[in-house]
């Protein structure tokens, strides 16, 4: 079977992390302590405070240094960290968490319920900054009874909140008083110690030794920052780097060819679509945008952006969760039907101009925007491509809502009312398309009181429908994640969070 | 006509046969050759190298290197053309009048080129161009503002040489106005300087552009600029070398052709530089 | 000495008007340094209080006074997108960038000086032809395109340089002076080349000059008449020339070091240009600027210093 099919077969909706190159034995060997392990790192961090820090990349490093309140396993079931037990009340509106004792903070200091309430406060303080302060917004009041316990109160129920407490922006626990360390020189409860940060060039972890997991078998993590996808793969070849996230989609099947690397693919690292501005007077017409959604060829284009590393889908849901929606197809790419659409809506050949902008940040958006561009031009559709630098892209789609159409790309947020409530309800943190429907509001606020899963997974499914038919944006895909590294890296098959973009190093090893 | 003895060498010839070969591309290939052929892809040829239905390779969304490179030819020598037509423009005053009038218009005038030549030309460029947004008549303004203070104090230069002249000074005492003065007797002597400069000033400009195009602040996709295949080719280096070697000999060969022909030239109108390389 | 010291006191008047002008078109730049900070989570309300905590809602003139004071007292701000103070931060860059910009200046002075006297002592010889046509094709590739080519030969190829990354001198000199080659290489062949051709252009002129048909007629061996009278009148200019290209040096290696991931002042200051972090590019805009004066003015001093004549003018 051909990998790209046996991609498609086993993802054709799980997620999971499939590894390449290395007889599967070497897992089997008992791991051993030491070792420094240098890891070439796709992207620049930027402020270190975890709560303040809206990158990714930033929260992969930190995944090692914080620990948050309770997490998720591999089905994204949200099950105890920090916190041994949790429960929640009949109502839904009180959350009583049991804390471990043992947990050691970097400064030597035991985590208490005090060191909780100070964390999720500052998160909840506007002056603090934090990216996910509204996670706390029905919070009432955060009671510390004893040492060991904490009590949430909300106001009004607020289905995802434990959800959304299994990730560190929200749910890391720092040590009481730490807030104008955390952005230079990050303290948390993590199994490795932050020692250093070169600006730009690397980020230096250390083993702690009183992790409450257990010690990490590492002795130190060096992440350094390497932008370029091809030197970051060179350094991987000459053996300067032991491995490496992100390789570059063209060059995959080579390095799984090569029988000296190993290869880490799992599925999804995030996913994209195509966005229109709603405010733009030809995509108010929902005929418009399903006559761009027809000139779209999405196998096609992620074959051309990705070199095919990646799954179509036309939900954005976690493929792994109860909220996919399977019923629901992609359009396929149809000229006529497209040029028919909008001929109905008013708009003959060549009569209508749309300008397209996207982001360098990622460069496949820039090869696929070049892409659909030839496919607007062939269905009569006058087309111009505008380059924009993140800082740009941020300030003119994502706050001045200044485009006609654009793509951009999320981490999988698993959790569905972050998800739809976000990015498709009118008062939507993340709705930067100017998107109001009706019925996606009203469904997406319903869910939020839904206790009942199965109930608030129909809920959603409609959504995804409503999505689909009314073409309010072109989901696209579901972009793989690629880690290479040196056959003597260990227990790769540990590294990867559930989540699809934070790494772990707490049960990697080196081989002697 | 002869050809002026400075042309006559094989410097001369083959910097003269290699501008108007440019200039005949960046002319013709638009008429000739149908805009998106530049842009139409072929992804079963993605990377290909060389061959005979694409002789100069294809790029990574296959699209075909020889009509990218003719058709691009057009758009970075327009963004440095006009990107040197605008520094001579506010340049030629600027320096003119400080070199004619001396004094304090001089001393503050070259106080201010100076603090702008402290600025490194592409990081001006570059903040410009950032300031501005990425565009084509953007890149033109971005490099025009950066080139004009260095070709402000070569024509200050030039002017206040001239201005000392006795020719000047004997038709200054004539009773001619400053205007015509400038106009009838200084001007018409420094403009083989000028036009000296320019040309090496066009090189650098081929040479800006693709290093802002480069940095991604220059022309944009999917049109064809040298500067833009050049970085579009970062990424497939080992791979597709022929992706990076076909628009950097595009460059090299136009900015070799500016710099024989600007040698050859100021050989030619400017005496004085003879034996000056 | 007046002369040196006029010279000092107009670069003061200088270096006031490189900050003014520094700070009025950094000013102008679109974005938002709190829509940077927040990224893809900013919210109205969010970015008005941060706007208001960065100050970013004060009026122009008092923004100007505050930086320019800070500026004098060494508070050169915070990094807005990296929370790391600027002053340390840019003193290590200008050090990484230093050892770049000197590398590629050495290694330009050392090969262009040989080969644009053996030039001139040839003229329309084959050695002129070859070692012209060598700086021609030089100056005429891009920086950028003669590091790719570097990269490709040297890292891909051979094998025998890193391809990319910084590493400080003080950890481990000969592993830093490694990755540094590469990038001083490609920002040194294009200088190299144009100090060729003014080498070449100077001891020409200077080799038909009165001085050295005297020297040559009292029976001096040629060697001596090239090297000790003719060089020794060429490396003013040379040394002119070369000052003056620091200043394009230091727009190159904005080029270079992204290319060649080399994290120093070029590097920075684009990382600065692309996030819109505003006091970061107004600090290290503002040093890059400082620097090219003062290697300027270094220049013209040392002239002075080595060709007393040049003060009557």
């Amino acid at each position: 079977m051909k990998r790209r099919d046996f991609l498609k077969s086993t993802t054709a909706l799980m997620g999971g992390t499939v590894l390449y190159g290395l007889a599967t034995p070497a897992f089997a060997a008992t791991p051993v302590s030491g070792g420094t392990l240098i890891w070439g790192h796709s992207e620049t961090t930027q402020n270190l405070d975890m709560h303040q820090t809206g990158t990714a990349s930033t929260g992969r490093v930190l995944q090692n240094v914080h620990d948050s309140i309770v997490t998720v396993d591999k089905d994204l079931n949200v099950i105890p960290n920090l916190a041994e037990s949790f429960e929640q009340s009949a109502d839904g509106l009180v959350y009583t968490f049991k804390l471990r004792p043992d947990v050691t903070f970097h400064n030597g200091k035991k985590m208490t319920s005090a060191d909780v309430k100070f964390s999720f406060e500052r998160c909840k303080d506007p002056a603090t900054g934090a990216v996910n302060f509204e996670v706390f917004n029905a919070v009432e009041s955060i009671e510390t009874p004893d040492d060991l316990t904490v009590v949430i109160t909300l106001g009004s129920v607020n289905a995802p909140f434990l959800s959304r407490l299994a990730e560190n922006g929200a749910g890391v626990i720092m040590p009481e008083g730490s807030g104008d360390v955390q952005g230079t020189t990050p303290i948390g409860c993590g199994p490795f110690k932050f020692v250093r940060r070169e600006f730009g060039n690397e980020v230096e972890l250390e083993r702690f030794d009183e992790y409450w997991g257990g010690p990490a078998y590492l002795d130190k993590v060096i992440a350094r920052e390497i932008t370029e996808p091809t030197v970051r793969l060179t350094g991987l070849r000459t053996g300067e780097l032991h491995m490496i996230n992100d390789i570059p989609a063209d060059r995959i099947a080579e390095i799984e060819g090569d029988p000296d690397l190993q290869v880490v693919s799992w599925f999804p690292l995030n996913w994209d679509f195509v966005n229109f501005n709603h405010d733009f007077e030809p995509f108010k017409n929902p005929k418009v945008r399903e006559a761009f959604d027809y000139m779209i060829d999405k196998e096609a284009l992620l074959e051309g952006a990705l070199w095919g590393q990646g799954a179509v889908t036309a939900s954005p849901s976690y493929p792994t969760s109860a909220s996919y929606n399977h019923d629901l197809k992609q359009r396929p790419q149809d000229f006529d039907k497209a040029k028919a659409l909008l001929a109905e809506a008013g708009y003959g050949e060549g009569e209508l101009s749309v300008v397209f902008k996207a982001t360098t940040n990622y460069p496949y958006h820039i090869e696929a925007a070049q892409i659909m561009l030839e496919w607007f031009r062939m269905a009569g559709v006058n087309a111009t491509i505008e380059q924009l630098t993140w800082s740009d892209w941020l300030s003119q789609c994502w706050v001045d809502k200044d485009f006609q159409i654009t793509m951009m790309n999320f981490f999988t947020l698993w959790e569905p009312d972050f998800l739809y409530y976000s990015l498709w309800n009118t008062e939507g943190a993340f709705n930067y398309r100017k998107i109001s429907n009706p019925m996606v509001d009203e469904l997406t606020a319903k869910a939020r009181v839904t206790v009942d899963p199965q109930a608030r997974a129909d809920i959603y499914k409609q959504v995804q429908t409503i999505i689909h038919d009314e073409t309010l944006d072109v989901i696209l895909w579901f972009r793989n994640g690629t880690i290479g590294a040196q056959p003597s890296v260990m227990g790769l098959d540990t590294i990867v969070h559930p989540n699809g973009s934070n790494l772990n190093f707490h049960r990697v090893w080196l081989q002697g | 006509m002869k050809l002026p003895a400075a042309f006559r060498t094989s410097k001369g010839l083959i910097g003269t046969g290699l501008v108007i070969a440019i200039l005949l591309v960046a002319v013709l290939a638009p008429m000739l050759i149908p805009a998106d052929w530049a842009t139409k892809m072929d992804m079963r040829a993605r990377l290909s190298p060389p061959t005979l239905a694409h002789p100069l390779g294809t790029d990574q969304l296959g699209r075909d290197l020889l009509y990218r490179v003719l058709l691009g030819t057009q758009t970075s020598i327009f963004i440095a053309g006009a990107a040197v037509l605008m520094s001579i423009v506010i340049g030629l005053p600027l320096g003119l009048i400080s070199g004619y009038a001396g004094g304090t218009t001089d001393n503050v005038l070259m106080r201010l080129v100076d603090t702008l030549l402290s600025f490194p030309a592409l990081l001006l460029a570059l903040t410009i161009s950032a300031v501005l947004g990425p565009n084509l008549h953007n890149t033109v303004i971005a490099i025009g503002i950066a080139f004009t203070p260095f070709l402000a104090r070569i024509i200050r230069g030039e002017a206040l040489r001239v201005a000392q002249m006795p020719y000047v000074e004997a038709a200054r005492t004539a009773g001619n106005s400053d205007s015509r003065l400038i106009l009838r007797h200084i001007l018409p002597n420094i403009m083989p300087a000028i036009i000296v400069q320019s040309t090496i000033s066009l090189a650098f400009a081929i040479l800006a552009e693709a290093g802002l195009s480069f940095l991604g602040l220059g022309t944009q996709p999917p049109d064809a600029s040298w500067g833009l295949m050049i970085q579009a080719s970062r990424d497939y280096l080992d791979r597709a070398p022929w992706t990076a070697l076909v628009p950097g000999a595009a460059v090299a060969l136009t900015v070799l052709g500016l710099n024989m022909f600007g040698d050859a030239l100021r050989d030619a109108l400017d005496p004085r530089s003879k034996g000056a390389s | 000495m007046s002369y040196i010291l006029n010279r000092i006191l107009s670069m003061l008047l200088t270096l006031f008007l490189i900050s003014a002008i520094t700070f009025a078109v950094t000013n102008i730049l679109p974005g938002d340094v709190a829509m940077m900070i927040m990224g893809t989570q900013s919210n109205p309300e969010a970015l008005a209080g941060l706007r208001e905590t960065l100050g970013l809602n004060d009026p122009l003139l008092a923004q100007y006074g505050r930086w320019i004071g800070g500026m004098l007292t060494g508070d050169w701000g915070t990094s807005l997108v990296f929370k790391e103070p600027i002053a340390p931060l840019l003193i290590q860059k200008m050090t990484a960038s230093g050892l770049i910009v000197l590398l590629s200046m050495t290694i330009a002075l050392v090969c262009a000086v040989p080969l644009g006297v053996w030039a001139a002592v040839h003229p329309n010889r084959w050695q002129d032809t070859a070692s012209s046509s060598a700086a021609l094709l030089g100056v005429s590739l891009p920086d950028f395109f003669w590091g790719i080519m570097l990269i490709l030969l040297f890292a891909r190829a051979l094998h025998w340089l890193p391809s990319s990354g910084f590493v400080d001198p003080r950890e481990d000199l000969l592993l830093a002076l490694r990755h540094a080659l590469l990038p001083a290489l490609a920002l040194g062949l294009g200088l190299m080349a144009h100090l060729t051709r003014m080498t070449r252009a100077t001891m020409t002129g200077i080799l038909n000059q009165e001085f050295i048909r005297v020297a040559r007629a009292k029976g001096l061996g040629e060697g001596t008449v090239v090297w000790r009278y003719g060089l020794a009148n060429a490396v003013g200019p040379v040394m002119t020339v070369a000052g003056l290209q620091v200043g394009y040096l230091f727009g190159s290696i904005i080029v270079i070091e992204s290319l060649f991931n080399y994290t120093g002042m070029g590097w920075l200051t684009y990382q600065g240009l692309l996030n819109r972090d505003i006091p970061l590019i107004q600090a290290s805009v503002f040093v890059i600027a400082a620097v090219v004066m003062l290697a300027n003015l270094l220049v013209d001093i040392l002239y002075v210093l080595v060709d007393p004549r040049i003060r009557l003018s």
